[in-house]
């Protein structure tokens, strides 16, 4: 497999995770240039513990495992090196130096309790520098839930290094045609666990969350025509949101929630457009003869980044949130399209056009520097993850066109594999 | 699993100052401190600061409903779909990118609109494709131009406009699907389908 990855640039970009609204809170990795560093994190067994159900316990120690390995931010100690850790029952902080000689800059320590279908955990982050409780937190629930406590943690411990919870309990909504027609479908984070919402055997383009996790807009043609539409995906409910002539494509929210901004027009001619979520409507905010598509709301809600073909080829352009201030962002040879903006709305991914290939670019706004995930085959629809540690993309490499994640490290996961799955959503949980 | 080696790997590279864990293993020497005599010690006292959270299951997701079929939605009629067959309207193709008619296509559709002179109460609807390059969004936005300019051309040239109807596919309806030029041109038409006689 080519690697001709991420530029040390991007690897910047990506990895940049200062965050001015968690300036208050102690944020232990402050990752703002290309030497990115995982800290290294020793996880040890709990004691055994009568009446703790040893499945629960079992599911929890290898979720929180498998979370911690699977991001930039941590890593595990290496087994090996844990294993030559000999605990002292009789003295914690002799115990603790030893995690420390073997290469730990952090142990998180979890007492599993509770009895039959209850589990409790209570966990300590220890610095082993310091030699300080870095944070400490009791977790209970059923012990069915064991996954999910894990995975709450694990975003927690994520929080205590970067500002940001971790992706654990993250979804991500895409389109797949796997069960013979283009359909939404919602998955974990890593590809696990996907679900088809739609079944209208129609095809249905672009879904994209609400930042809270509670709606998900959508291009249908199940009508005839494409409409957009609304779901509330834990209760199954459907409802147009608009079905103006034109494509009515492409829906993004409003950071708040309360408006979608979309793609339609007549005799076309596709504007940009914006409804509120809960319908009316629809307010025109762009206007002219070119291709204006794409809609992208920065995070703080002021701006709207579009594609235009106003200067001849498609291109990212910028506009206050009421359509005016228009500006031109990109310049590339012929092609740039799908703007996404960081969650900290300092940089903005886009697909452009590469010596024939589709790839993804990653503009830096502050520096006006851009990167190029460049990789095999046709790489396109980047998208963030909520904690904007991880980019998700779709690429043809393997013959059929696929969700890969990269992460500031830099190797490229396949997520999905059955059929054709693309225009990746990804939202911090659902709710 | 050789992912996880190549990123051990990667990290050692770029951090080696910052990765104590990537050099190689030695064994621990334990710090020379006085060890208590061995005595049953209870759990240290959990600081109160992180509080405690009751965790709750995620939602789970319900399929969506499935409204009731629109009106512009399902097959033509077998006698509509037999005149589609016999090929009376002819496609217009179009170059990468662009919506606006070459002269094969403004002949193309010169003649469609001789026929449908010919057959007045015949009403038609045009299809905007485009090739698979480029992305979906924006091709949806370039078909509907192209099915717009193509019905344009044809109301220019005296059909009327409330015979015609316009919808764009993008790239979700090939009509041939290798991934070359060959293909490409084919699917970057505006197809005219017979809609009504």
């Amino acid at each position: 497999m080519t690697r001709r990855l991420l530029s040390a640039a991007a690897l910047a970009a990506i990895a940049a995770l200062s965050s001015p609204t968690a300036a208050q809170e102690e944020v232990y990795l402050q990752v703002t240039s290309p030497g990115l560093k995982r800290v290294v994190i020793a996880v040890p067994d709990p004691p055994a513990r009568i009446g703790v159900d040893p499945r629960g316990a079992g599911d929890f120690l290898s979720a929180l495992r498998a979370d911690l390995q699977s991001t930039a931010v941590v890593g595990l100690l290496e087994e090996e090196r844990a294993k030559l850790v000999e605990v002292d029952p009789a003295s914690p902080v002799l115990t603790r130096q030893r995690w420390r000689a073997v290469g730990a800059q952090f142990l998180l320590e979890t007492g599993l309790t509770g009895a039959g279908a209850q589990l409790v955990a209570d966990t300590r982050v220890w610095d082993l520098a310091s030699g300080e409780v870095a944070y400490s937190r009791r977790l209970q629930g059923p012990a069915t839930l064991a996954a999910t406590m894990a995975h709450t943690l694990a975003n927690e411990v994520v929080r205590l290094f970067t500002g940001r919870p971790g992706p654990f309990l993250s979804r991500i909504a895409f389109i797949s045609d796997r069960s013979g027609a283009k359909e939404v479908w919602v998955m974990r984070w890593d590809g696990s666990e996907a679900q088809q919402i739609t079944s209208h055997r129609s095809i249905a383009l672009s879904p994209t969350w609400s930042s809270g996790g509670q709606w998900l807009a959508f291009t249908s043609f199940l009508r005839g025509a494409p409409q957009l539409f609304l779901l509330r995906p834990t209760e199954g409910y459907l409802k147009p949101i608009s079905a103006l002539p034109g494509v009515n494509s492409s829906p993004a929210f409003s950071p708040d929630g309360r408006l979608v901004a979309f793609a339609s027009g007549p005799d076309g001619n596709t504007d940009i457009f914006v409804v509120a979520r809960d319908g009316g409507t629809p307010t025109r905010l762009t206007a002219g003869r070119s291709i204006e598509t794409q809609p992208a709301w920065s995070p703080s809600g002021r701006q709207i980044a579009f594609t235009s073909t106003a200067s001849g080829n498609p291109q990212i352009w910028l506009m206050d949130a009421e359509g005016s201030n228009l500006r031109r962002l990109t310049f590339q040879a012929q092609f740039a399209d799908e703007a996404a903006w960081s969650p900290d709305g300092v940089r903005v991914a886009f697909t452009t056009l590469i010596e024939r290939k589709f790839q993804i670019g990653i503009l830096d706004l502050r520096s006006g520097e851009q990167s190029v995930v460049a990789g095999p085959g046709n790489n396109e629809s980047p998208c963030w993850s909520p904690d904007g540690t991880m980019l998700a993309f779709v690429s043809d490499r393997s013959g059929t066109k696929q969700i890969f994640l990269t992460d500031p490290v830099g190797v490229p996961r396949q997520i999905t594999a059955a059929g054709n799955n693309a225009q990746p959503s990804w939202v911090t949980q659902l709710q | 699993m050789p992912m996880t080696r190549v990123l051990v790997v990667s990290v050692c590279a770029a951090a080696l100052f910052f990765a104590p864990g990537c050099s190689r293993p030695k064994p621990v020497v334990a710090p020379e401190v006085p060890v208590a005599p061995q005595e049953e010690t209870a759990p240290e006292p959990i600081p109160a600061t992180g509080g405690t959270a009751q965790v709750e299951p995620e939602p789970t997701i319900a399929p969506a409903q499935v409204p009731e079929a629109g009106i512009e939605g399902g097959e033509l009629p077998t006698d509509l779909a037999e005149l589609n067959k016999a090929g009376f309207l002819k496609n217009a193709f179009f170059d990468t990118n662009k919506a606006d008619l070459r002269d094969d296509a403004r002949d193309a559709l010169a003649a469609n609109a001789a026929w449908l002179k010919t057959h007045p109460t015949v009403r038609i609807s045009i299809e905007g494709h485009c090739d698979e390059r480029n992305t979906g969004e924006f091709n949806l936005a370039l078909g509907w131009r192209r099915a717009n300019s193509t019905k344009a051309y044809l109301v220019s040239l005296g059909i009327g406009a409330e015979r015609i109807s316009t919808i764009s596919y993008g790239e979700e309806k090939p009509f041939s699907t290798c991934h070359e030029e060959r293909c490409w041109s084919e699917n970057r038409r505006a197809h005219v389908v017979i809609v009504g006689r």
